[in-house]
């Protein structure tokens, strides 16, 4: 049995994703043997991939984490080292998950790019992203893991302005180049700090290491990783490219963005703030707590003013970090008052909303990308009654929506409830005033899910529900078998997931074991319940499947009423009631701008909405020839933080310029200039 | 350093090193520009002096390759190049300098006190006299202060080759047997290469503007 063994998995894995790359390049000419190429390969290695994870998680706890050396290196201080330890493991488990999914879906979806664009290249790349995402989350190795991010963010730029035709796209892919790389440069800093104390590239050397670290040098770390992989993860005031970035990508790559890359931030923040840093000032946990918080609630309030399907998704997805830092902050914060059971669970909650966040948003980008391929839009106001063309994808959208919503029974009230159960019992762990963050972005986050509930209420009612709004949503069809196979895969999950989670719990055991020392699946899993009696005295208790079973059992209430009592009642059909109009038309359907007007309302200090009515009329004004009305929200992040800022630097920049006379003279003046200072202070 | 004769030989490499720097304060003053070479083959020609010395005394004898060198590049090869290129050109005289050469000879006054001054905790170190360094850095500084002084971009060319003069110096004077030989060569093949680029670059200036004035260059900026 020796010779099965994670590492092979692995290096199958980034074989296959190898041949899916140069096998895209080779059939440049041939696109569907590309489609089949690229996509078939990255279908074999996300396989391998999620057997190397799970064969590294369930043994993991026996065995040593495995490392290995991917290609011996002659460059000093550059290492290609790899390291499948239980947290690289789970992420690689969640990449590789999305990532079958992913292909399957693909196969159908990129058919309609035939002829217009180069599959080979979209398959390509693809590919390489995922290669590069798999080398983030198994390097050992600073400089490693910082080569493969930058190719990370480079391949999801090149995906990012596949459609380059578009402005739109140019503009949204330039901005999210910027904002990464600034991120990059801080993570770089971040890192040398690390090195300068360690002396050592590599993670080993880094663990633990902030104990060494003086209290300014580790703060000054910790913000340089908290921007950094902020900036990836999408955390709000930083999140200004996500929204801008995710929707004009292909859907199957749009997932990935959402479901995997912006992962990489979570991924990198608990391995530096877990695995790196040493017991943390209580600050951190407070910041990021506070950080999660804002971002859950923000995102999800942009996200209901938008009737963007793909825009409203992105929207969800800085909402959903928020959630997950929430966890995050936490369990840092139980860490300093060293109640380590507690920050078991906190972090428990994180890291399982994060792969149940995987899953429901890459469900709802690839159902975003079915109604997009049938109908040719992304704006919801076009689309409508899409439930009869496209029953399929639409209840596999429905699940996603309910998931995201975090309705029991499904997978994101399991996360959630942890994370509320989390912040609940954090209440009584200190007596300092700092306390009061845990109930109140445990009310924060009540507030989120009830949004973010009417949010999938707007964008499953608006784009699936009544009559359809537009000659292409009349016509729509349903998406091919595959990308159907492709979501009904995450379909399964959210509700495995949702349902048994006890099973995915003991998954998470190695991993807490790593980063926190406990280990408490096993506790908080009681026949098939999740129970938190068995960890602190108080406690509660839910069962997903009980809750679904119940449902179930409920459902035959009605008809059995109904035989009993409803015999009697006559059955009449007939049209809707149209009060009294002659027949409904889709122009009498409630837009997705109407139906988010009242939370406009309420949130108005933050929207500042806009609102121009124009109409010509004749001779009275209730009987209007023409009408035209509009109304925009201000992006206050855009409009107060970033164009201020970016004004200023364009203003130094110019006083800048004049230095720069273009004399050669002036010039070596500048450097005689620094000469002399640097001789005069050396005396 | 218990040669019979080392004290002889410090003195001499003192003197010369004097001699260098009285050469660079001509260099400043004057406005020839073929006196400007020549005064520059000169100073070599005394740097490559202190190198024989050094060579001899010191029992050092791959410090005789560097003064080889020195005399084949900088007291022929390169006077020559810049000769034919001055005379190619017909430019003979430096159009007014930024500061008149009553104040570039204040200024470098200024100069050498802040060389010496700068040298003054590395003497115990030195084992070739008690001026070589704080000649060497006043060379450095003065040579600086000579590139963007003058517009022509030959004497700019000149500039950095006293500047080298002066490192050299700084090396012979701070270790006793010079820098190792192959950093000399490779300091001495990047000068080189450097004057040769900008002997093409200035014959391209001047067929473009007409004119070897640098700050004709600031027209190529957008």
């Amino acid at each position: 049995m020796d010779v099965f063994s994670p590492e092979l998995f692995l290096k199958i894995a980034f074989c296959a994703y190898g041949a899916g790359i140069v096998g895209s390049l080779l059939s440049l000419r041939h696109e569907r043997a590309a489609n089949l190429v690229g996509f078939a390969s990255a279908s074999l290695a996300a396989l391998s991939g999620i057997g190397s994870a799970l064969f590294a998680l369930i043994s993991g706890s026996a065995r040593e984490a495995v490392a290995f050396e991917l290609w011996p290196s002659s460059i000093p201080y550059v290492s290609l080292t790899l390291k499948l330890d239980p947290l690289s493991a789970f992420f690689v488990l969640i990449v590789s998950l999305l990532a079958l999914a992913l292909s399957v879906y693909s196969f159908g979806y990129v058919r309609g790019f035939y002829g217009r664009k180069n599959v080979a290249v979209l398959g390509a790349f693809y590919n390489a992203l995922l290669l590069a995402t798999t080398l983030v989350f198994t390097a050992a190795n600073a400089f490693f893991f910082l080569i493969a991010w930058e190719i990370m963010a480079l391949t999801a730029y090149c995906l990012i302005s596949f459609e380059h035709e578009k402005a739109e796209t140019r503009k949204a892919g330039v901005l999210y180049f910027i904002m990464s790389h600034i991120g990059t440069g801080c993570l770089i800093l971040g890192f040398l700090l690390l090195f300068q104390v360690s002396g050592d590239y590599s993670f080993e050397g880094f663990r633990a290491l902030g104990e060494k670290l003086s209290p300014a040098r580790r703060d000054a770390a910790f913000l340089l990783f908290l921007f950094g992989f902020g900036v990836k993860a999408g955390i709000v005031p930083l999140h200004i490219w996500l929204p801008e970035a995710h929707p004009v990508a292909p859907s199957n790559v749009s997932a990935l963005l959402s479901g995997v890359l912006i992962k990489t931030g979570i991924y990198g923040l608990t391995r530096v703030l877990f695995d790196f840093m040493g017991t943390p000032p209580n600050w951190w946990g407070v910041t990021v707590l506070t950080v999660g918080t804002v971002s859950a609630l923000l995102g999800v309030l942009y996200a209901l003013m938008e009737h963007d399907l793909k825009r409203l998704l992105a929207y969800h997805s800085i909402e959903n970090i928020g959630i997950i830092l929430m966890g995050l902050g936490a369990s840092l914060m139980f860490l300093h008052t060293n109640h380590p059971v507690l920050a078991t669970l906190a972090l428990i909650a994180g890291l399982y909303h994060t792969i149940n966040h995987a899953v429901f948003k890459s469900l709802l980008f690839l159902g975003a990308g079915a109604v997009l391929h049938a109908t040719g839009t992304r704006n919801m106001e076009e689309m409508g009654g899409l439930i009869k063309r496209m029953p399929a994808t639409a209840f596999c959208f429905l699940i996603g929506a309910v998931s995201i919503s975090a309705l029991p029974p499904l997978n994101g009230f399991v996360s959630e409830w942890l994370t509320y159960q989390s912040l609940l019992q954090g209440f009584g762990t200190t007596g300092s005033l700092v306390r009061l963050m845990f109930p109140l972005s445990g009310a924060m986050l009540a507030l989120t899910g009830a949004l973010a509930a009417a949010c999938f209420v707007k964008a499953f009612g608006i784009t699936f529900l009544a009559q359809p709004r537009s000659e292409e949503a009349a016509h729509a069809h349903e998406a091919s078998p595959t990308m159907l196979l492709g979501m009904g895969l995450l379909t399964a999950a959210c509700v495995f997931l949702g349902l048994f989670p006890t099973l995915f719990l003991k998954l998470l055991d190695p991993v807490t074991q790593q980063l926190t020392g406990q280990q408490i699946g096993t506790q908080l899993s009681l026949a098939n319940r999740l129970a938190l009696g068995n960890t602190q005295a108080l406690g509660g208790t839910v069962s997903t499947l009980g809750i679904a079973l119940m449902a179930v059992c409920l459902l035959p209430v009605p008809l059995v009423l109904w035989l009993f009592f409803g015999r009697r009642a006559q059955v009449r059909i007939g049209p809707t009631w149209d009060c009294g109009l002659r027949g409904l038309t889709p122009q009498m359907e409630y837009t997705a701008t109407g139906f988010s007007k009242p939370i406009r309302m309420i949130f108005k200090a933050l929207f500042r909405p806009h609102r121009e009515v124009q109409r010509e009329y004749d001779y009275s004004p209730y009987f209007a020839k023409t009408l035209r009305f509009e109304s925009h929200i201000e992006e206050a992040f855009v409009t107060r933080l970033y164009r201020p800022l970016n004004r200023t630097i364009l203003r130094l920049s110019r006083r800048m310029r004049a230095l720069q006379a273009g004399s050669i003279q002036a010039y070596l003046i500048y450097i005689f200039i620094t000469l002399l200072l640097l001789l005069i202070f050396a005396l | 350093m218990n040669f019979p004769h080392s004290e002889l030989a410090a003195q001499w490499i003192t003197l010369l090193a004097a001699g260098m720097l009285v050469i660079q304060m001509l260099m400043v003053v004057q406005g020839m520009l073929l006196t400007n070479i020549r005064l520059f083959a000169l100073q070599s020609l005394m740097l490559a002096a202190i190198a024989a010395i050094i060579a001899f005394f010191h029992n050092a004898p791959h410090v005789y390759w560097v003064a080889g060198l020195t005399i084949v590049g900088k007291v022929f090869f390169l006077p020559w190049l810049l000769n034919r290129q001055v005379r190619r050109m017909q430019i003979h005289q430096e159009i007014e300098p930024l500061f008149n050469s009553t104040a570039s000879m204040v200024l470098c006054g200024a100069f050498t006190l802040l060389g010496y001054i700068v040298a003054r905790p590395f003497t115990s170190l030195e084992r070739l006299g008690n001026n070589t360094l704080g000649i060497a850095i006043t060379l450095l500084l003065t040579g600086f202060f000579l590139m963007f002084n003058r517009r022509k971009a030959i004497t700019q060319v000149l500039a950095l080759l006293t500047v080298e003069n002066g490192v050299m110096l700084a090396a012979v004077a701070l270790t006793t047997y010079g820098m190792p030989l192959v950093v000399e060569l490779g300091i001495f093949f990047d000068v080189m290469v450097a004057v040769m680029v900008l002997g093409i670059l200035v014959y391209r200036i001047r067929e473009t503007f007409a004119s070897m004035d640098v700050n004709k260059l600031s027209q190529l900026k957008g």
